[in-house]
């Protein structure tokens, strides 16, 4: 309890109230803006949350991704272009009852069954979080072997994409990671005498690099292209919202739960469960005709779910610094530079951190109220803002952004390399979530395996010797079975919904 | 600028290839198997089966009519090609001479060239563009103490 007051000291504090509400404003931006994603404001936003205290810098970015998964159905309604991925699944049924003359009633339940899934959320995080870290407080080096390649895993597993790239793109993370100082022996590897790569690749200048400027070198070269903004006026958003809250209240509950169950599954985030749980409200849906010509219901369990995905996927970031999705993988790099190395022992050390992670969520999404009814109401404003002006000032904000987190050139060349091989891996279909995961797990990964290989002495056996590792295990390599199962019959892969 | 898979998983594969040469170097403990090596040995394996399926795969495609290499249909227009490389050329000019002349000279000119090039008009580019260089400056210099390269800054103030 003392802890608990100590936490919501350190977040009712003006200055931090203040951060929070610059970031609200400025996930909402981002979100709302075509082509610029949650992640990418996760990106821009942790040069400058570096130099904050932890409370603040964690509460910039909970809150400005909240607004941002949410603001990502304002355009998909307004323009049929998904603000972030996160919105991609239903974008076009979004955009078919905008045309119906339903824009209103869309919109409407985007804000409020966001505000409620990422309520949902928020709230199993709370509840399931300490209690998973109570029983990770026992984990050896095993354990985490096993977490981590699960957490990669169902990165693979869970895409949307093709699954050889994905785990092509993986791998690729993960040798990256091992450029720089190994972590068993101390010997330097792939660093070529450079001082600074001793360190290893700085993963912020190479994060902003493979998700921000590769998204700018797409944008500059369709710079010129105007949307057509539907032309229909916004009115009463919340008109008719409790009438379909009424009728589809088992919708909201399944997806948030979705979303929870696929959030806090390592590896898959937002994006992924919007897909998926779209997808099984039209199987289970007594009416699955009237999906995609612009019916609610479908919206309603995919709108909840990314939001709950969102708050869900801090539960393993926390407890086993494994991340959720790419947003908890740049918020572990933000956790370790700020000395508070995820993990069950930060609910000892420092729970007031985590309780004041807890306190940002609830605010974060209540403050999605107000403030996204705001950005519905000047969405034609904010669509309007010309993107040849945008375009250089965020390519400056980059600049600044990957010089601030070495205070050198170095942070730059790394983002404008980084930034060069994420578009071309995009352009060539592999995805750059995955490689991002590798380079965020791949230091936990090798040094759980090298230190359970030493204590096994080699023998593959003992990885599965203690009860919590041999389930994480099998469950492993029952995916992998899983996967070369299906890929073997000639199935795809993945579980990816379409 | 799509290649065909086969390309990709050649450069994957003389990637993996390279990587573990090199680990060849590193050094072994006396008694104890797994040392820094083991570690990239079995990634670079790895990547080098995937490498592998990519090639077959990219084979099999290019039999089905599938072009080596295929450009998007903006490299057929010059101005976005321009646009393109403007944006990386921005970067390689900072950090090239962002030492010596300083951080607010070269924003200034990046934003002005930029907004310039992409169609802005001449005047709400020269102030956005020393606005902008100004604000961002403020922010991270000031407010967050990142030391910024002052370059002939120095030598003026």
């Amino acid at each position: 309890m003392d802890a608990f007051i100590t936490a919501a000291g350190l977040v009712f504090d003006p200055h931090v109230l203040w951060v929070i509400v610059a970031s609200a404003a400025f996930g909402m931006f981002v979100g709302a803006m075509p082509g610029l994603t949650a992640t990418m404001a996760t990106a821009l936003l942790v040069p400058v949350t570096f130099f904050m205290d932890p409370v603040p810098a964690l509460g910039a970015i909970v809150t400005a991704t909240a607004m941002a998964i949410f603001a990502g159905d304002i355009p998909a309604a307004l323009l049929r272009i998904p603000g972030t991925p996160a919105s991609a699944a239903y974008a076009d049924e979004s955009y078919a009852m905008s045309k119906k003359g339903e824009l209103d009633l869309n919109l409407g339940v985007n804000l409020v069954f966001s505000v409620f899934g990422g309520l949902v959320g928020v709230l199993l995080l709370i509840l399931c979080a300490p209690l998973l870290a109570e029983a990770a407080i026992n984990f050896s080096s095993f354990e985490y072997f096993w977490l981590a390649l699960l957490g990669l895993t169902c990165a693979i597993f869970m895409t949307t994409g093709d699954p050889l790239k994905g785990l092509t793109s993986l791998i690729f993370g993960l040798l990256i990671n091992c450029v720089g100082i190994d972590p068993t022996a101390g010997h330097p590897r792939f660093t070529f005498g450079s001082i600074e790569l001793l360190q290893g690749i700085s993963f912020i200048p190479a994060m902003i690099g493979m998700f921000a400027l590769s998204e700018l070198l797409r944008g500059a070269v369709t710079v010129d292209e105007r949307n057509a903004v539907i032309a229909q006026k916004i009115g009463n958003i919340f008109n008719g919202v409790w009438a379909v809250a009424k009728k589809y209240w088992f919708n909201f509950l399944r997806g948030s739960a979705l979303g929870v169950f696929i959030g806090a599954l390592p590896g898959a985030g937002a994006d992924i469960a919007a897909w998926i749980s779209f997808a099984i409200s039209k199987k289970f849906s007594k009416t699955p005709e009237k999906y995609g010509t612009g019916h609610i219901e479908g919206i309603v369990d995919s709108t909840s779910a990314n939001n709950s995905a969102l708050a869900a996927a801090w539960i393993p970031a926390l407890v086993f610094g494994i991340p959720g999705d790419s947003i908890t993988a740049i918020v572990i790099g933000v956790l370790y530079m700020k000395g508070m190395n995820p993990g069950p022992t930060v609910f000892l050390e420092n729970p007031q951190f985590i309780y004041a992670v807890f306190i940002v969520f609830v605010l974060a999404n209540l403050l999605m109220f107000p403030l996204g009814w705001a950005a519905i109401k000047s969405a034609k404003q904010i669509l309007r803002v010309p993107r040849n002006m945008l375009l250089p000032i965020i390519l400056l904000f980059c600049l600044v952004g990957a010089y601030a987190m070495t205070n050198s050139f170095y942070g730059v060349m790394i983002m404008l390399v980084f930034g060069l091989v994420g578009w071309l891996m995009e352009e060539n279909g592999f995805p750059i979530a995955p490689a991002i995961l590798g380079l965020v797990l791949g230091e936990l990964l090798e040094q759980s395996f090298m230190t359970s290989m030493i204590k096994a002495d080699g023998n593959a056996l003992v990885f599965f010797e203690r009860p919590i590792a041999g389930v994480l295990g099998a469950v492993t390599v029952l995916v992998w079975g899983l996967m070369l199962w299906r890929g073997f019959k000639g199935q795809k892969a993945t579980l990816a919904p379409t | 600028m799509r290649a065909n898979d086969a390309i990709n998983g050649l450069i994957l594969i003389v990637l993996a290839a390279v990587m573990i040469a090199m680990t060849s170097t590193f050094p072994a403990f006396p008694g104890q198997p797994y040392g820094p090596s083991l570690f990239p040995r079995v990634l670079g394996t790895l990547l080098i089966i995937c490498g592998a399926l990519l090639v077959w795969r990219g084979l099999a495609a290019r039999r089905g009519g599938e072009g080596w290499v295929e450009m998007a249909g903006w490299t057929r227009e010059p101005w976005r090609v321009v646009s393109f490389f403007l944006m990386l050329v921005s970067l390689l000019g900072y950090i090239l001479v962002g030492e010596t002349i300083g951080f607010i000279p070269v924003a200034v000119v990046i934003l002005f060239v930029l907004f310039l090039w992409f169609g802005v008009r001449p005047l709400t580019a020269v102030i956005t563009a020393v606005v902008g260089t100004f604000v961002i400056h403020w922010f991270f210099s000031t407010l967050l103490r990142v030391p910024l390269p002052r370059g002939v800054l120095d030598a003026i103030l």
